[in-house]
């Protein structure tokens, strides 16, 4: 058998749902820490036949009142609960950006919140959200994760509940990802981690947008270039070493994000190049503009072809990095 | 029930400290929210010196009522009252606004002993009051404990205090959206524990509140959220304390508790109580606090 392409941890596998997972993520949450509370804001919440048959105390629904929810929740948190509070991101997070600034990050309590978004989906404008990471990753405290499959999701969610702290999990709803990690695979928060080496320019790539960065790389491998993948699930705090080690490698770096490109990974990583590692970078997400409604198949498609977040696109973006660090006549390590 | 006249006489008397406090703080910032502070110096003293059960010793005493100042731009008031406690030094009055201060322009929790929440974005603290009365409900539901305990702060779960929570909200401030959110939540959550206390001043930054946006019946707006209500004189201390009493004996009843406590702004400093004065700055507030170091020495 040829020696695999990628490294360690990793075994593609057809797009397999995340969603899903959450209950079973959750319900392990509740083996280890006796004190979740359910914070529900006509959202949704997960596992929670567990919380009626085991104890529907915990379970506070406040309705479609999301300032109030985030503050519910920090004041739970600041007597020693552990809140999980779920709804879509515009809605948990969007309405309640102060609040959770105020009564959640000044005191770091430990809240966990969840939020369902991406830059595509049936919704339309208002839950099609491209400004996620870019509003959260300027509030001091908060820790934001967004996993890239279905495997790292079900690790991420019981690492934030293991961490002692605010956390924002951005739930991504659709289309599916590819299954990218086998079970083994040893998450940690704020760790990055490189799926694939590649001597020609490396692709940054968080949640969903690591499966066009796989599907690319087969792209790129065809025109003889070899394109390394790095997966960048924690926003916050970006794992800075890993970034720095890419960038000397190959002085190349394309970031990939379901998102705009204003203030969220693109931005982040060219912050960190600027000051410690000088390289040709490219910031594939969504220029400054909202999104709409598309249906999954073939639509969805089109509206990726129209932000330019597909894997073709993302191959350019690759070539013109890479012609960037000629240009530049960056030295490689 | 009537408290002892020496009760009300003693607490007349702590008054006059925490207003002479409040000028002390004034005369070293030049700078504060003197209206909205002095129109509540009656009812966190009657709080704080009578009702509230603390422990000097210990502020994060676990059994303690919990205090929420949502108007916490008012932090002075409370300022005033800390290092008669105990909580803070008595020198950290002559500290508002400083950098590193125990007394920030705000009150907050992070930094001051005897502060449960960090205020400042007004509409909220009604809110976090609302979700510490039902981590009281939760605590004691949660005896015995529903799962083997790891990972997790000794005091969750641990014993099963009962608590009240208090929560005082400006009368400008019940525009917020959040505050009715807050209301609904306590009614629905049957949070008969918690105690919140408008400060009716009547006046906003824009002017009159009922110009400003008009709040006019409050009393029967908190009613029909399922909350009982009581009007009083917000600077008549045996009125404060028969009314704590009784919203404190009322515990069972499945009713939130809603005090609005009808209060002068500027209160006991002529000069602020002529001009609804809001935020005190440099020359004027310089005046008034000559004014009361006169009365109350």
């Amino acid at each position: 058998m040829a020696k695999s392409k990628f490294n360690k941890y990793i075994k593609i596998g057809p797009p397999t749902a995340t969603m899903p997972v959450v209950d079973a993520a959750m319900l392990k949450v509740l083996e280890k820490h006796n004190n979740v509370v359910a914070v529900m804001e006509d959202g949704g919440m997960f596992a929670l036949d567990w919380f009626k048959k085991n104890a529907p105390h915990r379970v506070v629904e406040c309705g479609i009142a999301e300032a109030n929810g985030a503050v519910i929740a920090g004041a739970l948190a600041s007597e020693g609960y552990m809140p999980f509070l779920h709804s879509f991101t515009f809605a948990v997070f969007g309405r309640a950006y102060n609040q959770i600034r105020q009564s959640i990050l000044v005191d770091r309590f430990n809240v966990k919140i969840t939020g369902r978004d991406g830059v595509w989906g049936e919704s339309g404008v208002s839950h099609n959200l491209v400004e996620t990471i870019g509003s959260m990753r300027v509030l001091p405290n908060l820790v934001i994760l967004n996993p890239a499959d279905i495997v790292e999701f079900e690790k991420a969610f019981i690492a934030m509940a293991d961490y002692v702290g605010p956390v924002f999990f951005r739930m991504e709803a659709s289309p599916d990802p590819f299954k990218i990690f086998t079970d083994d695979y040893p998450f940690e928060i704020g760790k990055a981690y490189v799926i694939k080496e590649g001597k020609d320019a490396t692709i940054i790539a968080t949640g969903y947008l690591v499966t066009e960065a796989i599907k690319a790389i087969d792209i790129l491998e065809k025109e003889g270039l070899d394109v390394g993948i790095i997966n960048m699930s924690t926003l916050k705090p970006l794992d800075e070493e890993a970034i720095i080690k890419a960038a000397e490698k190959t002085r190349a770096i394309v970031t990939a994000e379901n998102g705009s490109i204003i203030g969220g990974l693109g931005e982040g990583v060219a912050a960190i190049l600027a000051k410690n590692a000088p390289a040709a970078l490219e910031t594939v997400g969504v220029e400054d503009e909202f999104s709409q409604s598309a249906r999954l198949s073939p639509e969805l498609d089109e509206l990726k072809e129209l932000f330019g977040l597909g894997a073709e696109d993302l191959a350019i973006s690759v070539k013109e990095c890479i012609a960037k660090r000629e240009k530049f006549k960056l030295i490689r390590k | 029930m009537a408290h002892d006249p020496e009760v009300i006489k003693d607490l007349e008397d702590k008054v006059k400290v925490v207003r002479r406090n409040i000028m002390r703080i004034f005369e070293s910032s030049h700078l504060g929210h003197c209206g909205g502070t002095m129109s509540l110096v009656e009812i966190v003293t009657a709080l704080y010196f009578h009702h509230l059960k603390l422990d000097p010793n210990n502020c994060d005493w676990p059994e303690r009522d919990r205090f929420v100042l949502s108007k916490a731009h008012a932090a002075e008031a409370i300022y005033a009252i800390l290092p008669e406690i105990g909580y803070v030094s008595e020198e950290t009055l002559d500290k508002y606004y400083c950098y590193r201060s125990q007394f920030q322009g705000h009150a907050d929790r992070w930094c001051t002993p005897g502060i449960d929440y960090s205020g400042g974005s007004l509409g909220q603290g009604l809110s976090f009051a609302a979700g510490l009365a039902m981590t009281e409900k939760m605590k004691t539901a949660d005896n015995p404990p529903i799962l083997g305990s790891t990972n997790v702060p000794k005091y969750v779960m641990k014993y099963n205090p009962t608590y009240r929570v208090y929560c005082i909200v400006g009368d400008g401030e019940c525009a917020e959206g959040e505050i009715w959110e807050a209301a609904m939540f306590a009614g629905k959550y049957k949070l008969d524990n918690l105690i919140n206390i408008v400060d009716y001043n009547k006046y906003s930054i824009d002017g009159p509140v009922e110009q400003v946006m008009p709040l006019a019946p409050l009393d029967a707006k908190f009613r029909d959220f399922g909350w009982w209500v009581k009007e009083i004189d917000g600077h008549n201390l045996t009125e404060i304390v028969d009314t704590l009493d009784l919203a404190n004996n009322l515990y069972g009843d499945g009713k939130p508790k809603c005090i609005i406590a009808h209060t002068v702004k500027g209160h006991g400093i002529p000069l602020w109580e002529s001009t609804h004065m809001h935020h005190g700055k440099g020359k004027g507030i310089d005046m008034a606090v000559t004014e009361g170091r006169e009365i109350y020495g």
